[in-house]
């Protein structure tokens, strides 16, 4: 008798470290969850000097088909230093990240960004084209 | 038998241990405090942020004793204070109002090279002077320690020693006033704003230009401009002869310096730290639309000097700005 319930508690104890140890929420290499969404896009866009005011004139326009976002901005603004800031549907994550002041002043080749799904399986690379306002 | 010896020992543990937990738990007795006879003193500092040359430094100085009464107030500065350097002769409380009221106490004080003394005047045995330290040119860069000593009637001596404060190497020039097409050209080697006709005179030291333009087309407003910048920023500004200089600079917004905007109570200081840390190698030579509470940091074209331009005020055309500088080399 007594060796059966040793026997029942070594197998319970094995069954709950399995248990345990199971990862049931897998994380990405940057430790953010991974999920199922499929979603890929950028919901809106800002750009910040640095003094962390708006340079952008009016909203910028993102085209979610042809992935890109127009963004004018302000005369006399010092496009080598700039804060991209990214907003992105659920679960989406930025490749490049964003660390700090970005270079913008070549404007014949715009900067890209791919943005990726919540379950990392789907892609979208976005062109950001900036046009400076005239004075 | 055996259950019993176990029963009387559990219940001598459980009793070792409701009153070691007894014990540890009772308050001890409150006697008040005895006050010690002989002459005492401390010192605090009132004034917070950087050193800087020509700004005081406030000090508040208690002394006290019980018997006897009070006969001298000397503070001796390790680099004698510049002019202004005082100490109140009236001995400060504070109001249940929240506001200081001074009694005086003894002469106005008498400064002799790096000692500054006031003598008391009334029976008192104790009181709470004030002592403004105004920076002396001599010590920038350097350390200053102050000795605050006071003296009683019974010969008994104290002193405290406060310090070494570190004084900045920067400078600070506040509200200078920018009018465009006159009072319009920034020299920051020179902490001056020039017209034309000075700046010409003035040329090699001339930093930047300061225009206002409301463009219908964009948002151009108040501007610090390096003479050398792109033209496209100088719309309509004909720079007076030799007047060419760059500069790099970085736009900020909301560093309101206590120092630059002293009625702006946010706490934050500029120091020289900050001025030896940023990097401004990539910066631009021009900042357009800025605003009240904007600011520049500026690098001059040699590295000699960096500084922080801070707009106090604007208005349609005019700006008034305070400086901060700090030599490079």
């Amino acid at each position: 008798m007594k060796r059966n319930i040793t026997i029942a508690l070594v197998i319970v104890l094995a069954v709950c470290t399995w248990a345990a140890c199971k990862k049931s929420t897998p994380v990405d290499e940057d430790g953010l969850l991974i999920t199922t969404r499929r979603e890929c896009s950028v919901s809106s866009f800002e750009l910040l000097g640095t003094d962390f005011v708006t340079v952008r004139v009016g909203t910028a326009a993102i085209d979610t088909t042809a992935q890109t976002i127009k963004v004018t901005v302000a005369f006399g603004t010092d496009l080598k230093h700039l804060y991209p800031q990214f907003t992105l549907t659920q679960d989406c994550k930025l490749d490049p990240k964003v660390v700090g002041l970005t270079d913008f002043s070549d404007l014949a080749n715009p900067r890209k960004w791919t943005v990726i799904s919540g379950d990392r399986q789907i892609k979208k690379t976005y062109s950001v084209i900036l046009t400076v306002q005239p004075r | 038998m055996r259950h019993l010896t176990k029963y009387i020992g559990f219940a001598s543990l459980l009793l070792l241990a409701s009153s070691v937990l007894t014990t540890s738990c009772k308050k001890e007795g409150y006697a008040l405090p005895t006050a010690p006879t002989q002459l005492q003193d401390a010192a605090i500092k009132r004034t917070l942020g950087p050193n800087i040359i020509g700004q005081p430094l406030e000090f508040a100085y208690a002394m006290a004793i019980l018997k006897g009464k009070l006969t001298s107030c000397t503070a001796e500065a390790s680099i004698a204070g510049g002019p202004g350097t005082y100490m109140e002769n009236r001995s400060f409380y504070t109001a249940q109002t929240g506001a200081d009221v001074g009694v005086t106490v003894g002469s106005p004080s008498v400064t002799t090279g790096a000692t500054t003394t006031v003598n008391y005047t009334v029976d008192t045995n104790a009181a709470t002077l004030r002592y403004y330290y105004v920076i002396p040119e001599a010590a920038r860069g350097k350390t200053v320690t102050i000795k605050f000593t006071a003296k009683s009637s019974d010969g008994e001596t104290v002193s405290t020693t406060m310090g070494p404060y570190t004084i900045a190497k920067m400078d600070m020039k506040l509200n200078m006033n920018l009018t465009d097409g006159a009072l319009m050209y920034i020299s920051i080697a020179d902490t001056a704003v020039y017209n034309a006709a000075d700046a010409a005179a003035h040329a090699a030291n001339i930093d930047l230009v300061y225009l206002y333009r409301n463009l219908t087309t964009s948002a151009f407003n108040h501007a610090l401009v390096a003479p050398a910048a792109d033209p496209q920023y100088l719309p309509g500004v004909t720079l007076p002869n030799g007047v060419n200089r760059t500069v790099k600079m970085r736009k900020v917004f909301n560093l309101q310096d206590h120092n630059l905007a002293p009625t702006e109570n946010f706490g934050i200081y500029i120091d020289d730290i900050d001025f030896q840390q940023i990097d401004l190698s990539t910066m631009p030579n021009y900042a357009i639309n800025l605003k009240g509470d904007a600011g520049v940091w500026v690098e001059t074209a040699d590295g000699k000097y960096r500084a922080y331009i801070f707009f106090n005020s604007v208005a349609t055309g005019k700006a008034t700005v305070s400086m901060k500088r700090y030599q490079m080399k």
